[in-house]
């Protein structure tokens, strides 16, 4: 009976860590870090170098996801080799399958609930922490962070580990798609509190009257409707432009930079600037 | 102020280490040393003037507090946002005897960025095509059982491309920049209309960084209220982030505990209200 010792697993948990987009392509990706990470796994359950090549090819195929959360599919992969190398029947293609069976939906938990949900929440808060140029937020936000990820990460590739194949189950079942639910409803306040407090956008648009009285100073008014209205619009009308038109974000900021120039021009911004 | 070679060159390490495919690992360099606070914090180090760089870093941060780079697929790319438009960002508000903390400081900070991050753009596909020769030589020492040479070809040789797209064209622009910046400030009046509509701008982008992260967990309309409901939080109550947070999260708890109870067998749920009818 083979046992992965738990330096192995260390090893191979942080070539993972560290190593899983070092070297990106757009043809492989992170197949490379992939590999990289299953090399000292390989290694110490076959003795020769053939058996450790052929063993390591079975990784050599396309692999992409959210890497952070992706820990737990190499996790997964190799307690799967450990069971191999036990003689049990296990073979490349349910290796494979199982990692690309794992790419899209990790990818998809990954993306918004880590780096569109607990990052911004994070940062929003160090931003928070961040008045009169103090460096706490920056360094709150570089502690949590990364001692926050390291040990999720090694806990989602040890998790994969232990349950092999069976975590499959977990990763996609009712109660996780509750919490990321809820979760994701955490992150949409936030980013509305985010979007309340960090985004200035202001009209200086006035209408005089004859004697040059004001009349109407429109972002008066909007402050009397709803404070901050401008900056909920803009974001709304740039959500329609990216989700509803599907446009990429650099077209999306080519017409900031025309509604800009035209504002400008017509007077309803003015940043009011002078040396 | 002046960029010297020395600090040109740790910005240029920086670039290295904090890009997507970065050397500094996913982790620590692309989502620590890459998000704008942070590089603020750094650049303000190298620089020599912290307070300044966290406050252009900071409003930096807010444009792209939402870069999801999913599927390798980006809309700019963090190591010219952070280590060219930051310190250039510095170098100009220098020039216009700015703390950092004024308006203009930090639209101008965030224009900057967003200039610079389209560079960012073409350097991440440079670095991702150069990166296709070392994985080519790495998959032929695979087949040749060479299998240690892997740890060179994930962790040594991608510093190659690094070199040639991250650290020259962030150490020579970064170097430039006082004279750049210079140039801007005589040809380009404040009160003319270029400038104007540079610092409008800036103010208009943040919402661009935003409506990325919508787009993620936005998925039916109503999920907008959830938005809005953060966003009256902090525009009429004034609470900040952290409070925000909290609130968010004690929602978070309910909604959760919601869902669970619904997860339950619907058999016995529906059991349990016809006897309530029968037995009133």
């Amino acid at each position: 009976m083979k046992t992965l010792s738990q330096k192995t697993l260390n090893r191979s948990f942080n070539n993972w860590f560290y190593g899983n987009l070092t070297c990106f392509s757009q043809e492989h990706m992170q197949t490379f870090g992939y590999m990289l990470a299953m090399l000292p796994v390989v290694k110490e359950l076959y003795a020769t170098n053939e058996e450790q090549t052929q063993k390591l090819k079975t990784y050599s195929t396309f692999f992409n996801t959210e890497p952070q959360v992706g820990a737990v599919v190499v996790g997964i992969t190799t307690g799967m080799e450990e069971a191999r190398a036990n003689g049990e029947d296990v073979d490349d293609e349910t290796i494979n399958g199982i990692r690309a069976g794992l790419m899209g939906p990790l990818a998809g938990i990954g993306d918004s609930l880590v780096v569109g949900t607990l990052l911004p929440i994070l940062l929003g808060i160090a931003l928070g922490l961040s008045g009169g140029g103090s460096p706490l937020g920056a360094i709150f936000y570089i502690l949590v962070w990364n001692f926050g990820m390291y040990f999720l990460m090694r806990f989602m590739y040890f998790k994969g580990y232990e349950l092999g194949g069976k975590a499959v189950e977990v990763l996609v079942g009712e109660k996780a798609n509750a919490i990321r639910e809820s979760v994701i409803m955490l992150g949409t306040m936030v980013i509305g509190g985010v979007t309340a407090s960090w985004i200035n956008i202001t009209t200086s648009f006035k209408m005089l009257n004859s004697e040059g009285g004001v009349i109407v100073d429109l972002q008066k008014t909007l402050n009397d409707v709803y404070p901050s209205l401008l900056s909920a619009v803009f974001v709304l009308i740039c959500w329609y432009l990216l989700s509803k038109k599907r446009m990429s974000p650099l077209w999306v900021m080519l017409i900031l930079v025309v509604v800009a120039f035209v504002g400008v021009l017509v007077g309803f911004f003015d940043p009011g600037l002078s040396y | 102020m002046t960029i010297n070679v020395v600090q040109a060159a740790l910005l240029g390490l920086c670039a290295c280490l904090s890009s997507m495919p970065g050397l500094g690992g996913t982790t620590f360099g692309n989502y620590t040393l890459g998000r704008p606070l942070v590089a603020g914090l750094v650049v303000g180090l190298i620089l020599g003037n912290v307070p300044m760089g966290i406050m252009l870093g900071a409003a930096v941060q807010v444009v792209y507090i939402a870069l999801v780079t999913s599927g390798g697929t980006v809309s700019a790319d963090v190591r010219a946002i952070s280590y060219i438009g930051i310190p250039l960002a510095m170098l100009y508000a220098y020039g216009m005897g700015w703390t950092g903390a004024e308006t203009e400081a930090q639209s101008f900070a965030v224009t900057m960025a967003a200039t610079v991050g389209t560079l960012g753009t073409v350097l991440f596909y440079g670095t991702a095509t150069m990166n296709l020769i070392w994985q080519h030589w790495g998959m032929k020492q695979v087949d040749e059982g060479k299998l240690d040479r892997l740890y060179l070809v994930d962790w040594v040789l991608p510093w190659i491309s690094h070199f040639v797209c991250s650290f020259i064209p962030t150490f020579v622009i970064c170097l430039m920049g006082s004279n750049m910046v210079q140039v801007i400030k005589d040809y380009l009046p404040m009160d003319g209309i270029a400038m104007k509509t540079l610092f409008t701008v800036g103010s208009l982008l943040p919402s661009v960084g935003v409506a990325i992260l919508l787009k993620q967990v936005v998925s039916k309309p109503v999920d907008f209220l959830t938005f809005f409901f953060g966003f009256t939080l902090c525009a009429f109550m004034h609470l900040n982030l952290i409070g925000c947070a909290i609130v968010g999260g004690f929602f978070a708890i309910m909604n959760y505990n919601i869902r669970v109870l619904a997860l339950r067998p619907v058999a016995a749920v529906g059991a349990a209200a016809d006897d309530d009818e029968e037995e009133p």
